[in-house]
């Protein structure tokens, strides 16, 4: 086993892949439009909205990152066995994943927007040739992240599960945490910009996102650059206290206390939670329409 | 460990997955648009995901030497549930702050633990948004139960004489079986505990039982045959 001094160092290295990792993740999906605010991207051209934004949900994020991850790390390992210098093997592992996301993102693109030829959705190919390359970037990012945060906790912590399946894991969580956070920075907000800040979208409006730029046509890197100040950081931080939480208390504490720690720490984000609720309760206050309907009409 | 054991204790473990994602709180694509509440993604996506975090300190803790088994069925527990909990309060905080909705319920008047009022807070033509108390208690529990179970799997594989990375293996498998079970029955959104649609637990209990009794005896049967695994 390693020092507390270097494990320190190590853990506060792996939440920081995680953290990239995690914006990385989420403001690729963003450029991709994958995960559940697609629906509404796909749902557009049927209510009468053709629009200019890359439609790709390939599958699921976690899925598709455990995916990405896992080729990713096969590659990395097999030139890891025939002594490659580790940080390149990395790189090029990600790179072939990166390929694999590359021609799921355009075979997504074109079979999903082929499939909506009846309602006049047109298929540009200059969206694909200007998406592309963001996208498999900001793949490439996220996957080489999570490749070294894997091998950190395989190599020095010795965590008994292989490389790849460490890889396989935390590109499952990745997925989950960026679907389940910065994604909804990009459905709730970003998709429906032009409706008032401070509600959720009401059903009747679905499928209505904005199409207009703040100059031209909006396209999805423009919706990278909105969510890129918000959703994209609340991805990475995540994602990134997980990391560094669940492996700090196992490092620093023996087996009983970090057990201890780690219900301390859940009952904090209770009370934090409960706390922001409290917050905008009061901050914001009830839905003045809600208030009437609900006691004015009763 | 006696085989017998080892099938029970993988359907007490299914068992245990099937009940807790049915705690956590999830509203699918439609709480991606602060249209419902819950987090905004799919039940098997977010569970698996908390399973799968709580089954990485599983893992580590159970080689540890002379280590209790109690330790590891909590320290997947805890695994599972800091990777909710931190999700789920990161969420609250885009919902707030990027869309500026309060957390609220729309299946319930009054939050059974806090009591305070839901539906005046509810924004017109949704179900809700974010993630209240109520909701978030629920959605811990829910991964400590979910992280026990997928860390129990896991320790009666390696002790059926499995290598533990395919131990790990099975036990992404097992989760998900149940987890994918879990999600038909919740059909889409779910708020926790408090949802009506909770009460639609015990048959999923049941499919569990079967499910994981298949799977748990052709586990041992494939051991116990001479299969290498």
């Amino acid at each position: 086993m390693i020092d507390v001094n270097t494990g320190l160092g190590l853990v506060a290295l792996m939440g920081a892949a995680a953290t990239i990792a995690g914006a990385a993740e989420d403001l690729e999906s963003d450029i991709g439009s994958q995960s559940n605010p697609n629906s509404q991207v796909q749902l557009a051209p049927q209510v009468g909205v053709l629009h200019r934004i890359f439609n790709k949900a390939i599958s699921g994020e976690p899925p598709a990152y455990a995916f990405y991850s896992s080729i990713a790390a096969t590659v990395a390992w097999i030139l890891m066995n025939v002594n490659f210098n580790i940080i390149a093997a990395f790189a090029i592992g990600a790179f072939v994943a990166s390929i694999f996301h590359g021609i799921y993102a355009s075979t997504a693109y074109i079979g999903r927007l082929a499939s909506q030829r009846r309602y006049g959705q047109p298929i540009y190919l200059d969206v694909i040739y200007n998406h592309l390359p963001p996208i498999m970037a900001h793949g490439f990012v996220a996957t080489f992240c999570i490749l070294g945060l894997s091998y950190i906790l395989w190599h020095y912590f010795e965590h008994p599960f292989p490389f790849v399946m460490l890889a396989f894991i935390w590109g499952i969580t990745v997925g989950a945490i960026g679907s389940s956070t910065g994604d909804v920075h990009y459905g709730s907000e970003r998709e429906y910009q032009n409706k008032p800040f401070g509600a959720g979208l009401n059903a009747a409006l679905s499928g209505k996102i904005v199409t207009k730029a703040e100059i031209g046509t909006r396209s999805s890197i423009d919706n990278a650059w909105f969510c890129a100040k918000f959703g994209g950081p609340a991805t990475g931080i995540t994602f990134g206290l997980i990391v560094f939480l669940d492996n700090w208390r196992t490092l620093v504490f023996d087996q009983f206390m970090a057990i201890v720690v780690g219900f301390v720490i859940v009952a904090l984000l209770i009370v934090a939670n409960w706390l922001l609720e409290v917050w905008a309760r009061k901050n914001y206050g009830p839905y003045p329409e809600k208030l009437a309907m609900l006691e004015g009409g009763a | 460990m006696d085989p017998i054991t080892i099938i029970l204790g993988l359907i007490i473990a299914g068992i245990l997955i099937v009940i807790g994602v049915h705690l956590i709180p999830v509203g699918g694509a439609p709480a991606a648009m602060a249209m419902a509440t819950g987090v905004g993604t799919g039940t098997v996506q977010l569970a698996t995901g908390a399973g799968l975090t709580g089954l990485v300190s599983a893992g580590y803790m159970y080689h540890f030497a002379n280590v209790p088994i109690s330790y590891v069925l909590l320290s997947g527990a805890v695994g599972s549930m800091l990777m909710l909990g931190i999700t789920m309060l990161v969420g609250n905080v885009v919902y707030i702050f990027g869309v500026g909705v309060p957390p609220v319920s729309a299946k319930v008047k009054f939050d059974p633990i806090t009591k305070y009022r839901q539906d005046i807070y509810v924004s017109p033509g949704t179900e809700g948004h974010g993630i209240p108390t109520v909701s978030y208690v629920s959605g811990i529990i829910g991964a400590f139960l979910g992280g026990v179970g997928g860390a129990l799997t896991y320790v009666l594989l390696n002790e059926l004489g499995i290598s533990s990375a395919i131990s790990a293996f099975i036990a992404i498998g097992f989760f998900l079986a149940n987890a994918v079970l879990a999600a038909y029955n919740i059909a889409g959104t779910i708020e926790g505990f408090h949802d009506p649609k909770f009460k639609r637990l015990p048959r999923a209990i049941v499919s569990s039982l079967i499910v994981s009794g298949f799977i748990a005896i052709i586990l041992v049967f494939a051991t116990s045959g001479g299969v290498a695994l």
